[in-house]
Protein backbone atom coordinates (compact mmCIF):
# COMPACT_ATOMS: atom_id res chain seq x y z
CA UNK A 1 0.00 0.00 0.00
CA UNK A 2 1.42 3.87 -1.54
CA UNK A 3 2.27 6.02 1.70
CA UNK A 4 3.13 9.23 1.05
CA UNK A 5 7.25 10.37 1.82
CA UNK A 6 6.94 12.94 3.77
CA UNK A 7 4.40 15.19 5.60
CA UNK A 8 2.01 17.94 3.36
CA UNK A 9 2.77 21.17 4.76
CA UNK A 10 0.05 23.18 6.48
CA UNK A 11 0.11 25.79 3.78
CA UNK A 12 0.02 23.08 1.00
CA UNK A 13 -2.98 22.01 2.56
CA UNK A 14 -5.06 25.02 2.37
CA UNK A 15 -3.45 26.36 -0.74
CA UNK A 16 -5.20 22.89 -2.17
CA UNK A 17 -8.55 24.18 -0.30
CA UNK A 18 -8.71 27.37 -0.92
CA UNK A 19 -9.30 25.95 -4.91
CA UNK A 20 -12.70 24.87 -4.66
CA UNK A 21 -14.94 27.07 -5.72
CA UNK A 22 -18.44 27.29 -6.85
CA UNK A 23 -18.91 28.46 -10.47
CA UNK A 24 -22.12 30.62 -11.42
CA UNK A 25 -24.92 28.86 -12.90
CA UNK A 26 -26.41 29.84 -16.07
CA UNK A 27 -29.57 31.38 -15.84
CA UNK A 28 -32.32 33.16 -18.03
CA UNK A 29 -34.18 36.55 -16.80
CA UNK A 30 -37.57 36.79 -17.54
CA UNK A 31 -40.16 39.61 -16.74
CA UNK A 32 -43.22 38.03 -15.88
CA UNK A 33 -46.48 39.93 -14.23
CA UNK A 34 -43.83 42.54 -13.54
CA UNK A 35 -41.68 40.87 -11.57
CA UNK A 36 -37.89 39.83 -12.74
CA UNK A 37 -37.83 35.71 -12.88
CA UNK A 38 -34.93 33.98 -13.30
CA UNK A 39 -34.72 30.15 -14.29
CA UNK A 40 -32.86 27.76 -15.69
CA UNK A 41 -32.63 27.51 -19.32
CA UNK A 42 -34.74 24.78 -21.24
CA UNK A 43 -37.02 23.14 -18.03
CA UNK A 44 -40.15 23.05 -18.13
CA UNK A 45 -41.73 25.13 -14.73
CA UNK A 46 -44.09 24.67 -12.44
CA UNK A 47 -47.53 26.24 -13.28
CA UNK A 48 -49.07 27.70 -9.87
CA UNK A 49 -52.54 29.45 -9.04
CA UNK A 50 -53.35 32.19 -7.05
CA UNK A 51 -52.89 30.50 -3.45
CA UNK A 52 -49.78 28.74 -4.72
CA UNK A 53 -51.11 25.33 -5.18
CA UNK A 54 -48.65 22.96 -7.80
CA UNK A 55 -51.27 22.90 -11.19
CA UNK A 56 -48.64 21.26 -13.78
CA UNK A 57 -45.46 21.65 -15.38
CA UNK A 58 -45.39 23.54 -18.57
CA UNK A 59 -42.86 23.90 -21.28
CA UNK A 60 -43.31 26.17 -24.30
CA UNK A 61 -47.38 26.90 -23.72
CA UNK A 62 -47.72 23.12 -23.82
CA UNK A 63 -48.44 21.01 -20.23
CA UNK A 64 -45.70 18.52 -19.92
CA UNK A 65 -46.08 16.63 -16.78
CA UNK A 66 -48.58 16.88 -13.51
CA UNK A 67 -46.99 18.22 -10.66
CA UNK B 1 -28.88 3.74 -37.65
CA UNK B 2 -29.07 4.72 -34.15
CA UNK B 3 -25.33 6.30 -33.07
CA UNK B 4 -23.79 3.52 -30.57
CA UNK B 5 -23.10 5.12 -27.04
CA UNK B 6 -19.62 6.12 -25.74
CA UNK B 7 -19.32 5.39 -21.81
CA UNK B 8 -20.67 2.72 -19.87
CA UNK B 9 -23.98 1.15 -20.66
CA UNK B 10 -26.94 1.40 -17.81
CA UNK B 11 -27.38 -1.21 -15.51
CA UNK B 12 -25.37 -3.53 -15.13
CA UNK B 13 -23.63 -4.24 -18.01
CA UNK B 14 -24.96 -4.07 -22.44
CA UNK B 15 -27.64 -7.18 -21.73
CA UNK B 16 -29.05 -5.21 -18.90
CA UNK B 17 -29.27 -2.11 -20.93
CA UNK B 18 -30.83 -4.06 -23.74
CA UNK B 19 -33.56 -4.88 -21.21
CA UNK B 20 -33.76 -2.24 -19.86
CA UNK B 21 -34.37 0.04 -22.88
CA UNK B 22 -36.45 -1.83 -24.76
CA UNK B 23 -38.97 -1.90 -21.31
CA UNK B 24 -38.76 1.29 -21.25
CA UNK B 25 -39.51 1.25 -24.95
CA UNK B 26 -43.07 -1.39 -23.96
CA UNK B 27 -44.03 1.32 -21.47
CA UNK B 28 -43.54 4.43 -23.33
CA UNK B 29 -45.57 2.29 -25.91
CA UNK B 30 -48.35 1.78 -23.56
CA UNK B 31 -48.43 5.22 -21.68
CA UNK B 32 -47.47 7.23 -24.16
CA UNK B 33 -45.59 9.35 -21.65
CA UNK B 34 -42.80 8.38 -19.21
CA UNK B 35 -41.00 10.24 -16.84
CA UNK B 36 -37.34 9.35 -16.15
CA UNK B 37 -34.03 10.81 -15.90
CA UNK B 38 -32.38 12.43 -18.96
CA UNK B 39 -29.76 10.06 -19.43
CA UNK B 40 -31.73 7.00 -19.95
CA UNK B 41 -34.48 9.28 -21.72
CA UNK B 42 -31.71 10.12 -24.11
CA UNK B 43 -30.63 6.61 -24.88
CA UNK B 44 -33.98 5.41 -25.11
CA UNK B 45 -35.05 8.24 -28.22
CA UNK B 46 -33.26 6.01 -30.80
CA UNK B 47 -34.31 3.18 -30.02
CA UNK B 48 -38.26 3.87 -29.66
CA UNK B 49 -38.00 5.83 -32.83
CA UNK B 50 -36.32 2.88 -34.60
CA UNK B 51 -39.82 0.68 -33.47
CA UNK B 52 -41.58 3.12 -34.64
CA UNK B 53 -40.36 2.93 -38.18
CA UNK B 54 -40.95 -0.73 -38.30
CA UNK B 55 -44.41 -0.42 -36.92
CA UNK B 56 -44.91 2.51 -40.06
CA UNK B 57 -43.24 0.00 -42.44
CA UNK B 58 -46.33 -2.37 -41.17
CA UNK B 59 -45.20 -5.77 -42.18
CA UNK B 60 -45.26 -9.04 -40.83
CA UNK B 61 -41.52 -9.02 -41.12
CA UNK B 62 -41.15 -5.78 -39.63
CA UNK B 63 -43.46 -6.82 -37.28
CA UNK B 64 -41.12 -9.98 -35.91
CA UNK B 65 -38.38 -7.92 -35.66
CA UNK B 66 -40.24 -5.50 -33.19
CA UNK B 67 -41.35 -8.38 -31.37
CA UNK B 68 -37.59 -9.70 -30.64
CA UNK B 69 -36.92 -6.55 -28.35
CA UNK B 70 -40.26 -6.00 -26.88
CA UNK B 71 -41.53 -9.43 -25.88
CA UNK B 72 -45.23 -8.50 -25.38
CA UNK B 73 -47.90 -8.88 -28.40
CA UNK B 74 -50.77 -6.68 -26.77
CA UNK B 75 -48.34 -3.69 -26.97
CA UNK B 76 -46.76 -4.53 -30.58
CA UNK B 77 -50.63 -4.96 -31.50
CA UNK B 78 -50.96 -1.53 -29.84
CA UNK B 79 -47.93 0.01 -31.65
CA UNK B 80 -48.80 -1.61 -35.69
CA UNK B 81 -52.75 -0.45 -35.48
CA UNK B 82 -52.99 2.92 -33.36
CA UNK B 83 -49.69 4.63 -33.03
CA UNK B 84 -48.20 3.82 -36.57
CA UNK B 85 -51.14 5.55 -38.46
CA UNK B 86 -51.27 8.33 -35.89
CA UNK B 87 -47.02 8.98 -36.86
CA UNK B 88 -47.60 8.33 -40.76
CA UNK B 89 -46.72 11.72 -42.35
CA UNK B 90 -44.30 12.28 -39.92
CA UNK B 91 -40.52 11.94 -41.30
CA UNK B 92 -39.17 11.09 -37.85
CA UNK B 93 -38.86 12.50 -34.80
CA UNK B 94 -41.49 10.52 -33.38
CA UNK B 95 -40.76 11.06 -29.34
CA UNK B 96 -40.20 14.36 -27.62
CA UNK B 97 -38.13 15.14 -24.59
CA UNK B 98 -38.87 17.55 -22.30
CA UNK B 99 -36.27 18.39 -18.98
CA UNK B 100 -38.07 18.92 -15.79
CA UNK B 101 -36.26 19.38 -12.58
CA UNK B 102 -34.64 17.34 -10.19
CA UNK B 103 -35.31 14.19 -8.25
CA UNK B 104 -35.93 14.62 -4.55
CA UNK B 105 -33.94 12.02 -3.64
CA UNK B 106 -30.84 11.70 -5.68
CA UNK B 107 -31.61 15.36 -7.33
CA UNK B 108 -31.43 13.53 -10.96
CA UNK B 109 -32.39 15.27 -13.81
CA UNK B 110 -35.49 13.99 -14.76
CA UNK B 111 -37.31 14.54 -18.14
CA UNK B 112 -40.55 13.33 -19.37
CA UNK B 113 -40.43 11.24 -22.96
CA UNK B 114 -43.38 10.99 -25.15
CA UNK B 115 -45.09 10.10 -28.21
CA UNK B 116 -45.48 13.08 -30.60
CA UNK B 117 -48.93 12.25 -31.76
CA UNK B 118 -50.71 15.05 -32.49
CA UNK B 119 -50.98 15.88 -36.47
CA UNK B 120 -48.01 17.19 -38.24
CA UNK B 121 -48.47 20.83 -38.69
CA UNK B 122 -48.02 21.81 -42.03
CA UNK B 123 -44.33 23.75 -41.76
CA UNK B 124 -43.90 24.59 -45.58
CA UNK B 125 -46.22 27.77 -44.52
CA UNK B 126 -43.27 28.76 -42.06
CA UNK B 127 -40.63 27.01 -45.32
CA UNK B 128 -41.91 29.47 -48.15
CA UNK B 129 -41.86 32.54 -46.55
CA UNK B 130 -38.41 31.82 -45.07
CA UNK B 131 -36.97 31.01 -48.72
CA UNK B 132 -38.81 33.90 -50.00
CA UNK B 133 -37.10 36.14 -47.33
CA UNK B 134 -33.81 34.14 -48.84
CA UNK B 135 -34.05 34.97 -52.29
CA UNK B 136 -35.50 38.60 -51.51
CA UNK B 137 -32.51 39.15 -48.69
CA UNK B 138 -29.49 37.79 -50.66
CA UNK B 139 -30.26 40.39 -53.40
CA UNK B 140 -30.21 43.01 -51.18
CA UNK B 141 -27.05 41.59 -49.31
CA UNK B 142 -25.63 41.83 -52.85
CA UNK B 143 -26.44 44.84 -53.66
CA UNK B 144 -25.72 46.14 -50.10
CA UNK B 145 -22.31 44.73 -50.86
CA UNK B 146 -21.64 46.21 -54.20
CA UNK B 147 -22.72 49.74 -52.50
CA UNK B 148 -20.61 49.48 -49.84
CA UNK B 149 -17.75 48.71 -52.54
CA UNK B 150 -18.72 51.64 -54.63
CA UNK B 151 -18.62 53.94 -51.84
CA UNK B 152 -15.43 52.67 -49.76
CA UNK B 153 -13.43 53.68 -53.06
CA UNK B 154 -14.37 57.12 -53.22
CA UNK B 155 -13.50 57.43 -49.49
CA UNK B 156 -10.27 56.12 -50.00
CA UNK B 157 -9.52 58.28 -53.17
CA UNK B 158 -11.13 61.47 -51.36
CA UNK B 159 -8.66 60.33 -48.32
CA UNK B 160 -5.97 60.15 -50.82
CA UNK B 161 -6.35 63.45 -52.21
CA UNK B 162 -6.87 64.89 -48.96
CA UNK B 163 -3.79 63.45 -47.29
CA UNK B 164 -1.30 64.69 -49.83
CA UNK B 165 -2.89 68.12 -49.64
CA UNK B 166 -2.24 67.90 -45.89
CA UNK B 167 0.93 66.91 -46.83
CA UNK B 168 2.21 69.09 -48.84
CA UNK B 169 0.22 72.43 -46.75
CA UNK B 170 1.77 71.25 -43.89
CA UNK B 171 5.95 71.54 -44.52
CA UNK B 172 5.07 74.66 -46.74
CA UNK B 173 3.46 75.82 -43.34
CA UNK B 174 6.40 74.47 -40.72
CA UNK B 175 9.08 76.35 -41.95
CA UNK B 176 7.44 79.76 -42.13
CA UNK B 177 6.61 78.89 -38.84
CA UNK B 178 10.14 78.23 -37.50
CA UNK B 179 11.66 80.98 -39.62
CA UNK B 180 9.32 83.63 -37.88
CA UNK B 181 10.67 81.64 -34.59
CA UNK B 182 13.91 82.42 -34.93
CA UNK B 183 14.14 85.54 -36.18
CA UNK B 184 12.00 86.48 -33.52
CA UNK B 185 14.94 84.56 -31.35
CA UNK B 186 17.64 86.90 -33.16
CA UNK B 187 15.76 89.99 -32.70
CA UNK B 188 14.83 89.01 -28.65
CA UNK B 189 18.44 88.82 -27.87
CA UNK B 190 19.74 91.51 -30.25
CA UNK B 191 17.70 94.04 -28.67
CA UNK B 192 18.55 93.54 -25.21
CA UNK B 193 22.16 93.43 -25.96
CA UNK B 194 22.03 96.59 -28.59
CA UNK B 195 22.43 98.93 -25.36
CA UNK B 196 25.18 97.01 -23.54
CA UNK B 197 27.69 96.00 -26.88
CA UNK B 198 29.14 97.48 -30.87
CA UNK B 199 27.03 96.19 -33.91
CA UNK B 200 30.01 93.29 -34.88
CA UNK B 201 28.61 91.52 -31.55
CA UNK B 202 25.06 91.84 -32.24
CA UNK B 203 26.15 90.20 -36.06
CA UNK B 204 28.65 87.49 -34.22
CA UNK B 205 25.38 85.48 -32.80
CA UNK B 206 23.04 85.87 -35.73
CA UNK B 207 25.72 84.52 -38.24
CA UNK B 208 26.40 81.45 -35.61
CA UNK B 209 22.36 81.28 -35.91
CA UNK B 210 22.45 80.77 -39.29
CA UNK B 211 25.49 78.30 -39.38
CA UNK B 212 23.78 76.22 -37.16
Amino acid sequence: MPVPKRRMSRSNTRARRSQWKAAPITLVKSIENGKTVYSLPHRAKLVEDSSGNALFMEYKGRKVADA
Amino acid sequence: MPTPTKGPRLGGGPAHERMLLNNMARSLFINKSITTTETKAKRLRPIAERLVTFAKRGDLHSRRRVMQSITDRNVVHELFVNIAPLVAERQGGYTRITKLGFRKGDNAPMAVVELVLDPVQAKKMNKKPKLENAVKAAPKAAAVVEEAVAETPVEEVAVETAAPEAVVEAPAEAPVAEASATEVVAEAPAAEEAPAQDAATEEAPASEEESK
